[in-house]
């Protein structure tokens, strides 16, 4: 399903290069829940960033579904991430002009998607927040955008779900509201999860735990199911 | 492409109120356009609407000279195989009219024609009395007279009047003529008289400025068989054939240049509104980044994410236009009624071929400005979800020159080509427009560079040193900085501003000069030989303040052997545009004060047998007419051949003197028939200067005076409205271009906000963020102050030069005045809009960040 091989990341900050990730393989098998912890600066991010497409790795390469990502242009990205990715960041990213319920419609309009106004009802329903579609993101709490969030990553029901610190901007209560939809997805749909946290606790919830710490592998911890890692320092 | 719909209609929904700056920018510069360009088409569409009653005919023959026999034959057998349905004939020519009645000293310049039973042949004669006008009006010395004439002689129908040395009865007063032109270009009132009895006059024959015409009817589709057989026929005559579609072409050519003024004008307005639209649009791309990433990340093509937006700023445009069109009304509507009916117009408002050109000029300016501040789209990483700043070159890990996008390129190369193609339309001219937009790309050119001295410049004043300097450079300076948007808008808009306004202070200066009071305010004109110095006495005894006589000959050139070009014959000659004109030539021995050699020598004082011609630089221009090179001249049937010998400016706007195309060294025309132009400064006093004219046609009948002082007093009325028209142009484009500038530098205070609540909330004072943007904000505006106001000359001269053919004078203390008050205009409104966020809480900007 997603496979990183030898994937490394390194930026130029002022004359300097610095790497944020270090070379680094990886298979997450169909289905998986994999928890990824670390703190602040380990390159959690960096990693999901990697998986959708968004950031392009310095040496490497992503594989999703078998098709190698870092060979596509943006636009085939954005197709690929579209069909088969979903993806929630910790600072939610609504676009503040559309209604919750029009940013639950926008990766459906773009994928053509039938009837994609019930299935953005249903979505809403499903987060608990059918009386909430016509609000603008700004009028709403962080919990009610991070739903909004994850209504919108599964829009077009993809394979594929990113999480990048989802509750990291909430009160414990929300995040455990979120902690515990992400799981549900997870449970029905039988969607493959990447979850970044920095709570350890968390980081429980899903199959393995993988532990970065400035950007190379520390740990791979097994929860219930198979996962193969090997980091390179 | 529903989708890109959809989302252009969301994003409008939210934004529009941050864009209302996007659709009044373009809504002033379309109104501009429109009611400017309508209001000159309303004028022109009268005027050739009019142009069959105004030339009284389908076809004219003309000719200076008396129809002889052999001509008359010669046009009698080509007319005799062409469906002729009426013929007649008719002379016009400029003399003085006074009354019969000697006890009144008076006399005026009248524009007679002399007309045949047949005439009109077109449109109808309308007489006060409410008679139908018939020819025997004018039979045994009968007149039917403007009613300016009866005020100025002060007669009344039924007086007499002398013209010519012989007397004529008012029978009647003419309120509507065929064949009248506009007011402004006249000599003086119509006085129409029997062809015949004018035949028979002392006038008939004598002097130079008659008009012989011929007036045909026929059928549509004879005309132009008919005007090319006439011109064969008479090609070696000096007769002109002329359709009234040509008149129409005329009249029509002559507003051209007013109204490719005035267009040009709402162009600049227009291209300000386009650099107003760029900033705001730069500023809206600003605010975007983020949607636009999460649009990418959730699967957008940047093709749709760029068709968005585009849509959104089309839709924009069109508002804007449709804006634009309703302020046009209302400006248009505006003009007093008194004005309009003074002007003649029949048909007055909007005109649907402006509101069309307003309509696609303003979608396309908006789209035009909007496409380099939209590309930025394209660049645009979902990667800036994750992390904040995104440097494109740095990403990739090359040199910024590498990274040039290779659309952005051609999206600049299309708007210069857009930029040039519109200019030229609206100027009337390719080369106007071509040195407009080189202009406009060289100002730009040099802001750009100047942002990125600047920002150069000022870094090392960053690091230490005062807090408000320091944030101020670092302002200037930090990624995603406002420096370049700002210089490029404020110094674009300060050259067009600046530019037009010097070219309006050009052009007043212009009519200023045409009204000088040490020039001549009378001629006479049609001065026999033998009548020259009893004349010049008559006329000082008379009050004259000096007199001055110069010789003048018709001439027409008929042969040109030079260097570059050879002409053999009339026929030749007449293929070369104005050359085959007919010219007032003269000869003396001296250079006048508004005349200077530039090739060449000039003669000295003796005279000469062999001929030798001075010529004016417009003959080398546009013929290739060369010292050495020989021309042949017929002046009034003798054949005389002279080398030019020098070619000779003559700055033609100094009116205190007259200008010839052709001077010829004295001794070779001294046999050649012609007559003498008197230049007359004449008394001040009215009741002195209308003896003078009384007196002189009393003793010489045949000559013409032309008072300019009654001219210039009509004159200024003219120049005047002129004044005020230009003024008032002017005034709109500066009024429109300043607020559209303001709001271009408003605009940025949405860039400053959240920088300046974060400093608020760590404690800086209201006075240290006032200080800093008012160091960042004063330093923009004077940059933009300096390059824009040293550029504007440029764009006067390309005006004055190019487009107006007047001199240009370079107006420095304009350029440097300017660059203090944009510096000033640019900070009072940063400082304006600040005011504006220190007045919000802090944490409400934060949030909505």
């Amino acid at each position: 399903m997603i496979e990183l091989n030898g994937v490394s990341k390194t930026v130029v900050s002022g004359p300097e290069q610095l790497t944020i990730l270090h070379t680094l393989d990886l298979h997450v098998p169909p289905g998986q829940f994999l928890s990824v912890v670390g703190p602040s600066g380990s390159g959690k991010s960096t990693l999901l960033g990697l998986m959708a497409g968004l950031d392009s790795p310095s040496a490497g390469n992503v594989v999703i579904d078998g098709d190698d990502i870092t060979v596509l242009d943006e636009d085939r990205l954005a197709r690929l991430r579209g069909d088969k990715i979903g993806f929630v960041f910790q600072f939610f990213h609504l676009i503040p002009s559309l209604t919750a319920y029009e940013n639950v419609l926008v990766p459906m309009e773009l994928a053509e998607a039938s009837s994609p106004a019930d299935k953005a009802n249903r979505l809403l329903e499903e987060m608990g927040l059918s009386d909430r579609g016509h609000h603008y993101p700004a009028q709403l709490s962080g919990g009610e955008q991070q739903r909004v969030a994850i209504a919108r990553a599964l829009a077009n029901d993809p394979s594929i779900l990113l999480a990048d610190e989802p509750t990291g901007n909430l009160d414990s209560s929300n995040g455990r509201h979120i902690i515990d939809l992400l799981v549900g997805v997870h449970r029905t749909r039988k969607t493959t999860i990447v979850l970044a946290t920095h709570d350890a606790e968390l980081a429980e919830q899903g199959d393995v735990s993988l532990t970065l710490r400035g950007g190379r592998v520390e740990n791979c911890r097994e929860l219930s199911k198979s996962v193969t890692t090997s980091g390179s320092s | 492409m529903k989708f890109v719909l959809r989302m252009a209609a969301r994003e409008m929904r939210a934004f529009w109120r941050r864009l209302l700056f996007f659709f009044i920018c373009v809504a002033i510069g379309v109104a501009a356009i429109v009611a400017l360009r309508s209001v000159i088409q309303n004028i022109r569409t009268t005027l050739v609407k009019e142009a069959k009653t105004l030339t009284a005919a389908d076809v004219i023959v003309q000719s200076s000279q008396p129809w002889s026999d052999d001509t008359r034959a010669l046009i009698d057998e080509r007319l005799s195989t062409t469906s002729i349905l009426a013929r007649t004939e008719s002379i016009e020519t400029a003399t003085m009219a006074r009354p019969a009645d000697d006890e009144k000293a008076v006399a005026t310049m009248i524009e007679l024609r002399a007309l045949q039973s047949e005439f009109p042949l077109y449109g109808e004669l309308l007489l006060e009395s409410g008679r139908h006008y018939s020819h025997e009006l004018l039979r045994e010395r009968g007149a039917v007279v403007r009613p300016k004439l009866l005020t100025r002689l002060g007669i009344e129908v039924g007086d007499e009047i002398t013209i010519g040395g012989q007397a004529y009865t008012v029978r009647d007063v003419i309120t509507k003529e065929p064949g009248q032109r506009l007011d402004i270009f006249r000599f003086g009132p119509r006085v129409l008289v029997d062809y015949d009895d004018f035949t028979n006059s002392e006038l008939f024959g004598v002097g130079g400025r008659v008009r012989y015409q011929i007036l045909l009817r026929t059928y549509e589709a004879s005309i132009e068989p008919l005007i090319k057989t006439l011109e064969q026929t008479l090609s070696s005559e000096y007769a002109w054939v002329r359709s009234y579609r040509e008149t129409g072409d005329r009249i029509g050519r002559r507003l051209e240049r007013a109204e490719n003024y005035l267009s040009l004008v709402g162009f600049v307005i227009v291209i300000l509104g386009g650099i107003g639209i760029w900033s705001v649009v730069g500023v809206f791309m600003r605010r975007k980044l983020r949607s636009i990433a999460i649009l990418k990340c959730v699967g957008a093509s940047t093709k749709q994410i760029f068709g968005i937006y585009l849509l959104q700023v089309s839709f924009l445009g069109l508002v804007g236009s449709v804006l634009g069109l309703g302020l046009a009304h209302f400006a248009v509507e505006a003009v007093p009624p008194g004005v309009v009916a003074g002007l003649k117009i029949e048909d007055y408002g909007l005109t649907w071929s402006a509101m069309l050109q307003g309509i696609g000029i303003g979608i396309l300016v908006s789209v035009l400005f909007s496409l380099i501040p939209l590309m930025e789209s394209r660049h645009i990483k979902p990667l800036l979800l994750l992390r904040q700043e995104v440097d494109r070159s740095a990403i990739q890990g090359r040199r910024r020159w590498e990274v040039v996008d290779r659309w952005e390129v051609l999206a600049a190369a299309t708007v210069l080509v857009a930029l040039l193609a519109l200019a030229s339309w609206q100027a009337g001219s390719l080369r106007v427009g071509i040195l407009v937009t080189i202009g406009f790309a060289a100002v730009a050119l040099v802001l750009h560079l100047t942002s990125t001295l600047l920002v150069r410049f000022v870094k090392p004043f960053g690091r230490k040193g005062w807090f408000p300097l320091r944030h101020a450079v670092l302002s200037l300076s930090r990624p995603g900085n406002q420096t370049r948007m700002v210089l490029l808008a404020v110094g674009l808009g300060t050259f067009f501003v600046l530019g037009t306004r010097g070219t309006e202070t050009n052009l007043l200066e212009q009519f200023t000069l045409e009204l000088r009071d040490d020039a001549p305010d009378m001629f006479l004109i049609d001065v026999q030989p033998d009548q020259a110095e009893p004349a010049e006495k008559l006329l000082m005894s008379l009050g004259a303040r000096e007199v001055r006589m110069v010789p003048v000959l018709r001439a027409r050139v008929t042969a040109v052997q030079g260097a570059e070009l050879n002409l053999e014959g009339y026929q030749e000659v007449r293929e070369h545009r104005w050359l085959g004109r007919e010219f007032t030539v003269t000869y003396r021995d001296h250079l006048d004060p508004n005349e200077h050699v530039v090739e060449g020598r000039f003669w000295d004082a003796s005279p000469s047998t062999e001929a030798e011609v001075s010529v004016e630089p417009g003959l080398q221009e546009d013929f290739g007419i060369q010292v050495g090179d020989t021309m042949r001249f017929d002046i009034l049937g003798r054949v005389v051949s002279a080398r030019v010998t020098s070619i000779r400016e003559v700055d033609w706007h100094d009116a205190r003197n007259g200008g010839f195309m052709f001077v010829f060294r004295p001794g070779a025309l001294a046999n050649a028939p012609h007559t003498f132009l008197a230049f007359v400064k004449a008394p001040f006093d009215p009741m002195a200067r209308a003896r003078m004219q009384r007196d002189v046609i009393s003793e010489y009948h045949n000559v013409s005076i032309v008072d300019l002082r009654d001219i210039l007093l009509t004159l200024h009325g003219v120049v005047e409205k002129l004044v005020l028209a230009i003024t008032l142009v002017g005034a709109i484009a500066l009024i429109s271009g300043a607020m559209i500038l303001v709001g271009s530098v408003a605009m940025t205070k949405f860039q400053r906000q959240y920088e300046s609540s974060i400093l608020r909330t760590l404690g800086a004072s209201g006075k240290t963020i006032r200080t800093i943007v008012l160091l960042e904000y004063g330093t923009l505006g004077a940059l933009a102050g300096a390059v824009g106001g040293l550029g504007a000359p440029l764009l006067t001269w390309v005006l004055c030069r190019h487009l107006f053919e007047i001199p240009w004078q370079p107006n420095f203390w304009l350029s440097l005045a300017g660059i203090p008050i944009t510096a000033l205009g640019v900070s009072i409104v940063c400082m304006v809009t600040t005011m504006d966020i220190l007045r919000k809480k802090p944490l409400a900007v934060l949030r909505a960040e």
